[in-house]
Parts: C-alpha cells; structure tokens; sequence
C-alpha cells in the first residue's frame, strides 16, 4: 500500500511562474483579451441621446440601456436574460469545452493582463525567479515598485469604471478630479478594484481550481464529444529525451520529448500528460508550447492538440446529438420569449391598492363608496396623457378624478381616489378592473384588477 | 524534475481553499440575494416602514442590505465549511483498526 500522502496537503502555498509562451492560441487569447477589456473599459463611455449608453443607475432605480429605460418591475427580463447567458454557457461548455474559461472569463482575462505587467516589468519567468530569489537591491525595489504601481493604478482604473456603469460616469470623473467623490461610491470603487488586484494579481488560477463552482460540475455537461485539450498518448510514448538526429521510432521512442514544455507553460501547473483534468481552463498554452517543440524536431505538430475523446479513440465525433439540441430548444424558447415579451411590453405600469382603513362607505341615495390609491408609472422618456376608468359592476364610477391624467416622462403619479357604485348592484366582493389607457402615441393600455366591498346585504 | 516542482507546490492548504471558498461563495449568494431584493424593495420605503428619522439614502441602505445577506450567507458557509472540516475522521480510524 502506498503512503498517505496526506502531508503534501498542508504545504504553503508557492508562487507560480507560468512561463511566457507565443503561438496560435496566444493570439487569440490576446485578441480575446483586448476586445473584452476594450469594452468592459470603453462601453462605460459611451453615450445615447445625451445619456449614458449602458448604466445600471441604482440610486435613480432605473436602468438604462441603448435608448430603453428597465424598471425595477422589468426585473423578470433581468432573471430570464440571466438564465439565457447560463444556458449559452452551458450550450458553449458541452460543444467545444471551457472556451469560457480559457478566453473569456474576467478571471482569466484580468489575470494575462496583470501577468502582462509582471513581464514588462521584472521580465520573463527564468528571470522572474532569479529576482525572488536575490537579495533586495535598487534594482529590485525599482522593478517590484514599478510591477506595483502599474497593477494598483491599473486596479484603481478598473473598480472606477465598474462603479461607472452604476453611477453616471462622467460626472463621477469630475467628482474625481474635484475630489468630491461620495463615500459610497469611493467605497465600491476601492473594493472592486482591490478585489481585481487580489485575484488577477496573486490568487489567479487558485480561483479556478478551489473557489469557482462552474470549474467543478462543468464535467457534467461534457460528453464524448465535447471539444478538450488532450495529449496524443498513442503517438507520444513512451515518452523519453532523444538527440534530434536520432531515429526515434527506431529507438522505440514516442513522439514525446519529456520536455516538460506543457507543464511549465500551465497557469494551473497541471501535466496535460495525465488526462484530463478538472485544474484545466482550456487555454491552450500547453498546445503552442508543444507545437513549438515539434516544429523545432521537425515533428508534426498536434500531440497536444484539441480534440474529442471519440476522435482519440479513432471513432467519429457528432457535433449534432440530443444534449445539443435540448441545450439548442431551451435557448430558442428563451430567447424567443425574451424578445416578444420585450416587444409587447407595454412601458405603463399601473399599481392600484385599495384603502384598507375602511370596507366601505356608505352614501345617500343608497351609493356605496371605496378609496383606492392609484399608482400610475409612465415608463416612456416623454410625457404622456392618459385616461383612467373602472369597470367589472353595473352603474361602476370614479370620483375625484381628473379626465386626463399627464404623467411626465420618467414618473410616477400617485392617486388618491374614490370609487362609487349603486347599493343594489354591488353587494357583497366584487372584481373590478382598472384601466388606464394612453391617449398619444400608440394606442396601448394596461388593466389591474381590484375588489370593490358593498354591505353582505 | 521541473513537473515535480511546479505541481504539489502550488496547492493551497485545505484551511486557506476552505477560508478563500467561502468568502468567494458567501459573497456570490449575498449579491444575488441583494439583486432581487432590492429589485422588489426601495431602500428607502423600508427606512420610512422602520424608522422615519433614519433618512439614510439609497447607497447607503444597498450597501446595509448587501452587507446584512453576506454576513448571514458567511455564517452559513462558514459554519458548514467548519463543520465538514473539524468532523471526526471515523474512516480513517476504521481502516487503521482493520489493519
């Protein structure tokens, strides 16, 4: 039996240092870089009819996006957009692996930035481990300062514009320079940015392999012919060093060098040689790393490759299968109701709460009485005039109400009125609908029903 | 060997993964928590149910409220991750016993 190898467990962490690798998919993973940051960093700015384009305006309550303005009533178009990116996520995950981790996550993104300025600044990782190492000297201060600076004015930029996108970036860059930046505001700007600093700057892949949840069950939307980064076994061993002139396959030698390339390149410091593993983000390091190696041998390239677990076994790989399309129809039926409950979405909201103090009133000429307060919301930008009405019992009217009510854009009118019906007709609970109906624009109206309380007899 | 130095080294300790987890997981439940919590209630309604001399503004009630769901969500995951923890290893003494 083998020892426990409980020990290792409790070993300190050590710093990683992945070592700076160029290639096909460094390419990409850079290009995803930039465009990712490029509109995390630039979409903040932008602006729409003399608004901001994309702000999430939490003191105002309202959200603002491209020329629509969301309520916190549309909060379901929120939950059902969430539950849309998740499926996508899925749908992406079972078809071609973790592309979402290897390319797209903030984690991953922030960190090759923040990895980024580590090289500019104490340069590659051979020299990396060398400057750790050495005593402390100008040249080190020098360069760890630099490294500092860059990631904490990096971070400070990064939480400034995340808070951007809930409080009116613009004037939050003049309360800035004006040093006149709200408490709260200055509070989640600093945690959003210290925050990036920990994780992009020192946890790193530690956040893939321990704290997220989607690295663990993500093997559960895997199947054989999901799309993962493998190592050719059949053709790679047995693995050993050789001289490039020799005839390996001679030698009874695999393709593999044992350079230990793939291992030094992984961000999660996995070998790729053992399988797949629940530590790998798919980011293809260990693919360009290898690629590189076999070009220099004169070797065909892809012994790390991306594959399927059908291709390695030499059977076919089905792109099409029941997991892709139930993932497929969920998404359509989502995104289909998403987009026409978007579109006939009716931008009035009516709110009625009936006055609780009082069943009912009773009036002469035998007429029953209930207060109601009425809340009407125009969600459209411009004003709006509307008419309100009652209905559901015979004989059925308002009091105290205006003929048209104008809302202006963006507001909430709060209505205090009565309601009147004759004795004989409205005994006992009655439903009755309330109507508001706009008078400019499209015609559009929104019902909310309520109950009306006459004497039992 | 490089592979030999670069894995087994780089592991957390069970406590730091277990502390950095359910920090990560506590602070994701109480953001979601706050998200639909507050799309349903303004702040400042509640501190008029509460107290109308408590004028606090919006920020501020957000960042109560989201405060007030990640410390319960801490206690939960916290108290959980303690407890899987810190239990008594039975199995283990079994098999030492059986051997």
């Amino acid at each position: 039996m083998s020892k426990p190898q409980a020990a290792s467990m409790y070993e300190s962490a050590q710093k990683i240092y992945p070592r700076e690798i160029d290639g096909r998919f460094e390419k990409l993973s850079k290009l995803a870089t930039i465009t990712l940051l490029g509109l995390f960093y630039g979409v903040a700015w932008l602006q729409w009819n003399g608004r901001q384009a994309f702000l999430f305006d939490l003191p105002e309550r309202k959200f603002y996006l491209l020329g629509m303005t969301l309520w916190p009533q549309d909060f379901p178009y929120l939950a059902l957009l969430l539950i849309i990116a998740a499926l996508t996520l899925f749908f992406f995950t079972a078809l071609a692996g973790r592309l979402w981790c290897g390319f797209a996550c903030p984690q991953t993104v922030w960190t090759e930035i923040f990895i980024w300025i580590e090289q500019l600044t104490e340069g590659t990782r051979s020299q990396r481990m060398k400057l750790d190492k050495a005593p402390w000297s100008f040249n080190k201060l020098r360069r760890k300062f630099s490294k500092q600076f860059l990631w904490i004015t990096f971070s400070m930029w990064t939480g400034f514009t995340f808070v951007g996108y809930f409080t009116p970036i613009r004037e939050l860059g003049m309360d800035i320079v004006a040093l006149n930046v709200g408490g709260w505001t200055l509070f989640w700007g600093l945690f959003y940015g210290f925050a990036t600093y920990g994780n992009a700057g020192y946890m790193r892949e530690q956040v893939c392999k321990y704290m997220c949840p989607y690295a663990r069950f993500q093997s559960a939307m895997f199947d054989k012919d999901t799309l993962i980064i493998s190592y050719d076994r059949g053709r790679g061993e047995p693995r050993g060093g050789r001289k490039r002139s020799v005839d390996h396959k001679a030698e009874g030698l695999g393709d593999c060098i044992d350079c230990t390339m793939c291992v030094q390149v992984c961000p999660t410091g996995i070998d790729i040689r053992d399988g797949l593993q629940y530590e790998c983000i798919a980011c293809a390091a260990c693919i360009d790393a290898c690629d590189s190696v076999m070009d220099r041998m004169n070797y065909p390239r892809g012994l790390v490759r991306y594959t399927t677990e059908h291709a390695m076994q030499n059977k076919e790989t089905h792109v099409i299968r029941p997991r892709m399309l139930v993932y497929a129809t969920l998404l359509m039926i989502l995104i289909g109701g998403l987009i026409t409950s978007m579109a006939m979405r009716t931008p009035i909201i009516l709110d009625v709460i009936r006055d609780r103090n009082a069943l009912y009133r009773e009036l002469p000429r035998d007429i029953v009485e209930n207060s109601y307060t009425i809340k009407l919301i125009n969600q459209r930008n411009e004003e709006r005039r509307f008419r309100l009405a009652v209905t559901g019992v015979d004989g059925i009217r308002l009091d105290g109400v205006d003929d048209i009510l104008v809302v202006e854009g963006g507001g909430v009118m709060n209505l205090p009125l009565r309601v009147r019906a004759p004795r004989n007709t409205a005994r006992g609970v009655s439903r009755i609908d309330f109507t508001a109906t706009a008078l400019d624009g499209v015609p559009e109206s929104v019902v909310e029903d309520s109950r009306f309380i006459g004497p039992a007899q | 060997m490089i592979s030999e130095e670069y894995r087994g080294a780089q592991q957390w300790s069970r406590n730091k993964q277990a502390v950095f987890t359910v920090v990560w997981i506590s602070f994701l439940c109480a953001a979601v928590g706050t998200m639909i919590f507050f799309a349903m209630f303004d702040p400042v309604d509640l501190t008029q149910v509460f107290d109308e001399d408590l004028a606090v503004g919006r920020d501020a009630g957000y960042a109560a409220g989201f405060f007030f769901f990640w410390f319960l969500t801490l206690c939960c995951a916290g108290l959980t991750a303690f407890l899987v923890r810190t239990a008594p290893k039975r199995d283990v003494q079994h098999r030492k016993a059986d051997e």
